[in-house]
């Protein structure tokens, strides 16, 4: 259901003909005769168009647009401004503030009615309707009665028109999906209503049926020539009729991109410019009197300024005038993009191969002599508009296939992407996999061969002792010496190689008895040891707890070694009092030299000797790949002598990755004190 | 020790092999043992080839490399307990491999224990030595007429 029309308009008979055109032309309209009426109406009502008059009782039009255009829920309201203020001016002013027309007073019914159908229909955008409609069109009201009752029981909704001139305007309203012309009307007949509508480009894909009578056989044979597209006599049975009209709607289908293109026999404006009143007037009647809604300017800027604000179908223009001349308003307008394609008509006063040339030359599509009949320059106006409509529908249908092409290409694109990523992944996996593989033929293979040779060593000593001498049985030592701490190593690069594997399993753990199990562990296997260690309480972490064993693993296994030399040693395990998303482990061991601090993490990086603490160098590279795979951060202080301390953060946040500025400052500062 | 007992070893490492028999000796573990260098010979020794025969008598335990030629560990293991004669036997996994998903395997396919082989042969040793005591001597094999 389309929203009403609004009708502003102080003078009841415009009200009430309006009104009535509306309602015949199948739109339901709302009337008020002044701003504050048009205001409430706005307020409760929505509305498919406002058709506005510009001076109101109580009121500017064009003031009343401004108010429209601010409200929130109407902004969209498409409105068409109506008044008998011609000049190109006010046409200008409301247009500019926002009109989607401007309709000159006296306004010619039928173009009205064109222009609000076609404003409604844009606005709503066409609904599909739910039946077929039939354009019939028939000057026997007897015949058209019968056929129309024929097929509004067959399930069409039918449109009549008494003739030609009627149906083609009906037809450029309701896009019907199929017509039904009499052969023999007054005024044009069949055949040439046929032709026009074939040579339209809106209209030209609905199927023609051609109704003649039995006598009339040089009608027929004209309609097909014509183009129609069925044909039966008059006196046939109506059943037989009907049957051969549906067969006809049947076969040509959908009709697909007809609704894009504005239809020729629709409401036309077309811009004069001319600097003689009397021409221009002249010049307006005869195109009112087709159907054209003519905007008349005087001079070739009011123009220019008008097409600003405001497209036509065509511009007839005028070679010779005061300020910028034809010419030059041609050359102008020709260089705007949006306008370049408004076709354009000169005027000239005199008809010869010099002033043609000019006029060509400017870029004008077509030239006239101002002498000339009327009749020819409409028919001039005709031709160009229909070039026009031709070159638009060729220019949709290029930017279609261009759109078509573009989108297979990128759809083409995207596949091959696609098949890239998927090439990818696989390649990944497989590599994943063959890295798997590696990883386990290093953990048995290479360990394997170890055990012999320390096996072999031992039985050596054992069997064979008494055949070697002190150096022999030292020698063997180091073999077996060698072996397991090549074994170790082995044991690191595999765990090493782990944590890079499987998923990671983020999930609530508990950093705190995590750490103190690691502890007591250490405690168990070294008895010896006396560590004062102190693990902060209830610390959580959303991590995964298997890599985050492997972590602490390292970083208390690491304090308990660097503190061995120590009597008072003291482990503390927590979280940073001003940022708790980061953690720490720290130790008074051994430390580290901070010149240093870049080397802790690279791999077989060891800052101690083998004698003073025995390791790989392996264990900070697993835990640094751990806490980057949790998208954190670790770094670490330290002072020989002094002890260590390694914060970690685990989620990547705006300052999970970054240093505390306060570390940074210390860290700083503790580099010079080991430089100095 | 143990004399009457027997145990299959299956390693296809002769050094492998030697160590751990040299290790069933520091341990005092008198037992005969019987070696098989593959999956398939193990399974020959078991179920007497091809005629599908089971051998009267089984051994006591079975000390089960991973890695091995033909069959490897695993397929052994399963076609052991796969057959009811031999469903029971104890079978103790003895492997290179600490690959979480090595040793998850193998309880699934019905290993009793699985033991990693250390590098350090004195643990190695050890490591026998507590095998040996705890399958042969302090655990109770089910009553025959089930096994």
């Amino acid at each position: 259901m389309t929203p009403p029309v609004l009708i502003v308009d102080d003078s009841m008979t415009v009200r009430m003909s309006l009104s009535d055109l509306l309602k015949d032309a199948g739109l339901d309209s709302v009337t008020c005769s002044t701003v504050a009426e048009a205001r409430q109406a706005l307020g409760e009502n929505t509305f498919a168009l406002v058709i506005l008059d510009v001076l109101l009782p109580d009121g500017n039009g064009v003031d009343l647009l401004r108010e429209i255009r601010a409200m929130p829920q109407a902004t969209a309201t498409t409105v068409m401004m109506l008044s008998t203020e011609s000049e190109v001016r006010d046409r200008i002013r409301g247009l500019t503030t926002g009109a989607d027309d401007y309709v000159g007073k006296p306004y010619d019914p039928t173009y009205l009615v064109g222009r609000a159908r076609e404003l409604v229909r844009r606005g709503v955008g066409e609904a599909s309707p739910g039946k077929e409609a039939v354009l019939l069109i028939d000057d026997s009201v007897t015949f058209r009665e019968e056929l129309k009752e024929a097929l509004e029981q067959a399930g069409y909704s039918v449109f009549v028109a008494g003739s030609g001139e009627e149906g083609l305007r009906i037809a450029a309203d309701v896009r019907p999906s199929g017509i039904v012309v009499d052969g023999i009307l007054p005024g044009i007949d069949g055949a040439t209503f046929i032709r026009r509508i074939r040579l339209d480009a809106a209209l030209r894909g609905s199927p023609c049926f051609l109704l003649t009578g039995s006598e009339d056989k040089s009608a027929e044979l004209s309609a097909l020539d014509a183009g129609a597209d069925a044909f039966a006599v008059k006196e046939e049975n109506i059943g037989i009729i009907l049957a051969r009209i549906s067969a006809m709607l049947r076969s040509a289908g959908s009709q697909t991109g007809r609704e894009a293109t504005t239809s020729l026999q629709g409401p036309k404006k077309v811009l004069a410019v001319d600097d003689s009143e009397t021409y221009l007037q002249q010049l307006a009647e005869s195109l009112d009197s087709e159907g054209y809604e003519v905007i008349l300017a005087r001079s070739g800027e009011e123009a220019l300024e008008m097409l600003a604000v405001q497209q036509v179908d065509c511009v007839l223009l005028d070679l010779v005038m005061k300020g910028i001349d034809g010419r030059e308003t041609c050359r102008r307008l020709k260089l705007v993009p949006i306008l370049r394609d408004i076709p354009v008509i000169m005027l000239t006063a005199v008809d010869d191969r010099e002033t043609m040339i000019q006029s060509l030359g400017a870029g004008a599509d077509d030239y006239i002599a101002k002498s000339s009949e009327f009749d020819l320059v409409r028919a001039r106006v005709m031709a160009q508009i229909r070039r026009k409509q031709f070159e638009d529908e060729h220019r949709t249908v290029r930017e279609q296939l261009l759109r078509a092409e573009f989108e297979a290409q990128k759809a083409r694109t995207a596949l091959e992407a696609a098949e890239a990523r998927g090439a990818l992944a696989e390649e990944l996996q497989f590599k994943n996999e063959e890295l798997e593989s590696f990883s386990y033929s290093v953990a048995h293979d290479l360990r394997a061969p170890l055990r012999s040779i320390d096996g072999f060593s031992l039985a050596l000593l054992e069997d064979c002792g008494d055949k070697l001498d002190d150096d022999g049985r030292r020698y063997l030592k180091y073999v077996r010496d060698s072996a397991q701490e090549m074994a170790r190593l082995i044991d690191d690069l595999l765990a090493l190689s782990r944590v890079t594997r499987g998923d990671l399993k983020r999930g609530e753990t508990h950093v705190s008895s995590l750490a103190r199990s690691i502890v007591s562990r250490l405690e168990r296997g070294h008895p010896d040891r006396e560590v004062d260690v102190i693990v902060a309480d209830g610390i959580v972490a959303d991590c995964d707890d298997r890599l985050l064993t492997i972590v602490l693993e390292n970083l208390i296994g690491n304090a308990w070694k660097f503190t061995g030399k120590r009597r008072d040693a003291r482990i503390e395990v927590g979280m940073m009092e001003d940022d708790p998303r980061t953690y720490f482990v720290r130790d008074n061991g051994a430390g580290f030299d901070m010149s240093y601090a870049s080397k802790l993490f690279g791999i077989f990086q060891r800052l101690h000797s083998a004698a003073d603490f025995e390791g790989t160098g392996i264990g900070l590279v697993t835990v640094q790949r751990i806490i980057r795979r949790h998208g954190g951060r670790i770094w670490a202080q330290g002072q020989v002598g002094h002890g260590a301390t390694f914060y970690f953060t685990l989620e990547s946040g705006p300052d999970g990755g970054m240093l505390p500025r306060a570390q940074e400052a210390t860290l700083t500062q503790r580099t010079r004190d080991v430089a100095a | 020790m143990h004399k009457d007992k027997t145990i299959l070893l299956v390693e296809d490492s002769p050094a492998d092999e030697a160590l751990t028999l040299r290790a069933l000796k520091k341990a005092n573990i008198m037992s005969e043992v019987v070696v098989a260098r593959d999956g398939a010979e193990a399974l020959d020794y078991l179920f007497g080839g091809e005629a599908g025969e089971v051998r009267r008598k089984l051994p006591e335990l079975i000390l089960l490399d991973l890695k091995l030629p033909k069959l490897d560990g695993h397929e052994v293991l399963k076609r052991i307990r796969a057959d009811e004669r031999t469903h029971l036997l104890p079978v103790v996994v003895l492997t290179t491999s600490v690959e979480d998903e090595d040793r998850l395997e193998s309880y699934r396919v019905g290993a009793n224990s699985y033991v990693r082989k250390p590098v350090n042969f004195t643990e190695f040793s050890q490591a026998v030595l507590q095998l040996g005591l705890y399958w042969l001597v302090l655990n109770e094999q089910p009553p025959q007429s089930h096994v």
